[in-house]
């Protein structure tokens, strides 16, 4: 199996999945998380293997933010730069319960096909 | 290239792998990695810094792939963000160009930046002068060092609020994230290193010049607000005189009417008011290319100020 096609139809299909997932993680959770921490959990989830490079996250983060889909604020910390704090926003709860039926519509369909159920 | 050894290594790589980004991109993507970078290595405390960066390529990504997913991110938040700005669409002809300014909101944000700039440059000047002579008087003191590293963190906040209005108003780039100052080091340490950054002094400077670019920008905006109104106004005044609307003593109290109720304009009264009113309206438009002009120039000098240029 050639390992550098296996990898880019996961980076094509990460595209728009980076997002839902934290959208998903920070409506899930009633305290507010910070990049490091959100990339860790992603890791734990997926035992140790994360699907995607930690360092795409954050550039995510900041363009839901920017979209008004997450609001942030700053807390200093004593371990490096002071670290952005993230939460979802009502806008971004909505947009969450969308897309994740739009993710619920395409797995099924795309398993019905992988499957052979319905062929 | 070489895999990274240490975090001062890989935030190099980083910026290189970013050169041919906007500098407000390279701020905000080498704070994220910093974060993360300085969280990963506290998070093992067994481990020495170059072993953790080893792992680095398999978790955070090399910075190579980190730089690929600034530049893709960016491009998709330019397009989602991008103010839809005037759309000369139909005809553009000069007239629909030179009055399309109207629809524009960046010129309006832009006249209400000039007007504001005054209140923000007498605060920021006088906040510059005082922490500066403070700190220069306080020096001999215990408390001189801790209250110059306020003063400077006060200004960088400073620098980062102008910045993002100026984002706002103009929609050039700004950083999204403070600039930080670093791993923690000894007070001495930081108050050289702040002494040695070239930003520090370009950021005061910033804040000085806003004073009497502040001036300069609110006499003109008040200056052309205020005659273009006049313009604008008179006419109509005179012409609810002459319907009956206003009923209003032109001749005693009124001493601008008696400018403009020359021999002449009272011979031809519409002619002359006509005229007033076209002249008013062209002049309020030019004020505000004008102000949109004068602030995207003033967004770029900000930013020439108050960003790290690419090194």
């Amino acid at each position: 199996m050639d390992d550098t096609q296996a990898r880019k139809f996961q980076k094509d299909l990460n595209g728009g999945l980076v997002a839902l997932v934290l959208l998903g993680v920070l409506g899930h959770t009633s305290e507010d998380l910070y990049g490091y921490e959100i990339a860790k959990r992603l890791q734990k989830a997926n035992r140790g293997e994360a699907l995607f490079k930690e360092g795409t996250v954050y550039p995510v983060l900041r363009a839901l933010a920017a979209q008004g889909l997450l609001t942030s604020r700053v807390v200093p910390s004593y371990a490096g730069p002071a670290r952005r704090y993230y939460r979802i926003t009502d806008e971004g709860r909505a947009m969450l319960a969308q897309w994740s039926e739009i993710w619920r519509q395409t797995r099924g369909f795309v398993d019905r096909f992988i499957e052979g159920t319905d062929a | 290239m070489n895999a990274p050894r240490s975090i001062d290594e890989y935030l190099k790589q980083l910026r290189r792998a970013l050169a041919d980004q906007d500098a407000a991109l390279i701020q905000d993507a080498l704070y994220d990695a910093e974060e993360y970078l300085r969280a990963e290595v506290a998070a093992h405390p067994d481990k020495s810094e170059s072993d953790v960066l080893e792992l680095i390529a398999s978790t955070y990504g090399a910075p190579e792939e980190v730089a690929a997913a600034y530049r893709d991110t960016e491009a998709k938040v330019r397009a989602a963000l991008k103010s839809p700005g005037a759309k000369v669409t139909a005809k553009s002809t000069a007239l629909t160009r030179f009055f399309g300014v109207y629809l524009d909101p960046r010129a309006y944000s832009s006249l209400f930046f000039m007007l504001l700039t005054l209140a923000t440059g007498i605060v920021y000047f006088t906040f510059v002068v005082a922490g500066l002579s403070l700190s220069a008087g306080f020096a001999i003191l215990i408390i001189g060092v801790p209250f110059f590293l306020v003063f400077i963190g006060i200004a960088r906040v400073i620098a980062l609020g102008e910045g993002r209005l100026l984002e706002a108003i103009t929609g050039e780039r700004m950083p999204r994230r403070p600039l930080h100052p670093g791993p923690a080091a000894s007070w001495w340490a930081r108050i050289l290193e702040m002494l040695k950054d070239l930003r520090t002094w370009t950021t005061l400077a910033y804040l000085l010049v806003m004073l009497p670019l502040g001036i300069i920008y609110f006499t003109v905006a008040v200056t052309g607000l205020a005659i273009s109104a006049t313009f604008i106004g008179t006419p109509l005044l005179l012409l609810g005189q002459h319907l009956g609307w206003v009923h209003w003593d032109f001749t005693n109290d009124v001493t601008l009417f008696n400018g403009v109720g020359s021999a002449w304009s009272m011979e031809h009264p519409v002619f002359s008011s006509t005229l007033l009113f076209v002249a008013g309206l062209i002049i309020l438009t030019l004020l505000m290319h004008l102000a949109r002009a004068l602030i995207r120039g003033h967004a770029r000098l900000a930013k020439s100020l108050l960003v790290v240029p690419g090194a």
